[in-house]
């Protein structure tokens, strides 16, 4: 590129990434090859695109009569998922969001008897935990000890996990995805189409909930905060028999991020 | 985001291939790969690496000059500070020379069993 080029990009304010037809574009500097510095040369512009990633994802294994538990905190280290080779809460999911809605439920008594647990999130065979206090990863470690034991202990006794009590509470699905689209139509929808976003539901399997988030949620750097204390929040005080709730959006793809 | 050392990436060509050199992008600076191997012709397989010793904000393999370029699949292994080496296999991809693909992935969250 050349110097007047240069020059001429910084004062016009433009950069060498742009979003062009809200796709991440940048300017392709050429290997300096050319004869001169200073010789013109149209510069190149390419799409960055997404290949998908080929990956397992972390399963507990190993033979079928040893119970076995794999601990996993996010990356923000503001939870942690257990994966255990056991079904938990097969074909639905509960959120505990404290102790007293544990009652009744052997599984989140035993986890809510551990120092520092604040909520439980049960689905199929992954339990997820939040805590108060400190949340490093030699927090979670420590944690994760004790979950995982009494998880153990737990499965072991060979009891109802979740209460008969929870089970009877949650709708047919078709109820479920109802209300839940009722909620995305009339409440959420309209408070992100502000920021040129939308909530699409892409699937309900018992009472747990996947969604998709488009236009200027995807790739949004608020995204996380819109989701959990927006969008959660919303569904679970419409919906309170509502399970787990999944964002399954590709927020690097995101064409036009309202934050970025 | 981890510092990353070095990289290394083989790259298996579907059944349209493109010519070498190539190149890769480290924060929007096209470099060649160094310590290449194989060819990008179809069904062939290339591999390079480069030492980055630096923070990585992107990371692309970039589509040919001219024409298609049909990638099966792209393996990279990542050598960051501070973190187990790791690997991750990308899917099929098509670059032209309008395109580049993300070959960057934060390193794997922490698991280990309780």
């Amino acid at each position: 590129m050349s110097v007047l080029k240069k020059l001429s990009q910084m004062f016009s304010g433009s950069d060498s990434k742009q979003q062009v037809a809200g796709e991440t574009v940048s300017e392709d500097p050429k290997p300096s090859d050319s004869p001169s510095a200073f010789a013109e040369e149209p510069p190149v512009h390419r799409r960055v695109i997404q290949a998908s990633v080929i990956a397992e994802e972390a399963k507990a294994s190993g033979s079928s009569d040893q119970i076995l538990i794999k601990a996993e905190p996010s990356r923000d280290y503001e939870q942690c998922k257990f994966m255990v080779n056991r079904p938990l809460f097969e074909g639905h999911s509960w959120l505990f969001s404290n102790f007293e809605e544990a009652a009744g439920s052997p599984l989140a008594e035993a986890v809510f008897s551990v120092e520092s647990v604040e909520t439980l999130l049960v689905h199929e065979s992954t339990a997820v935990v939040t805590k108060t206090g400190a949340k490093g990863l030699s927090d979670w470690e420590a944690l994760a000890k004790e979950v995982g034991g009494v998880l153990r202990k737990t499965l072991k006794a060979e009891t109802d996990l979740v209460s008969k009590d929870i089970v009877a509470k949650i709708p047919a699905e078709e109820v479920v995805k109802e209300e839940i689209q009722k909620v995305i139509d009339t409440e959420v929808n309209p408070g992100v189409a502000g920021h040129g976003g939308n909530i699409t539901l892409t699937a309900i399997t018992g009472n747990t909930v996947t969604i998709l988030m488009g236009g200027g949620c995807q790739g949004c750097s608020a995204a996380d905060l819109t989701l959990k204390q927006g969008i959660h929040g919303a569904f679970r005080k419409a919906v309170p028999y509502v399970g787990a709730i999944y964002d399954e959006t590709d927020h690097a793809g995101g064409l036009n991020p309202y934050y970025r | 985001m981890p510092k990353l050392n070095r990289f290394t990436i083989e790259i298996e060509t579907g059944e349209t291939g493109t010519d070498l050199p190539v190149h890769f992008t480290i924060n929007n600076h096209k470099m060649p790969l160094e310590d290449t191997q194989g060819g990008v012709g179809p069904a062939e397989t290339f591999s390079g690496g480069f030492e980055i010793g630096s923070f990585v904000h992107s990371l692309t393999l970039v589509g040919p000059e001219s024409g298609q370029w049909d990638v099966r699949k792209i393996k990279m292994d990542y050598d960051c500070e501070h973190t187990p080496p790791y690997s991750v296999v990308f899917d099929t991809v098509t670059l032209d020379d309008t395109t580049e693909v993300n070959i960057w992935q934060d390193p794997p969250l922490p698991t280990w069993d309780v």
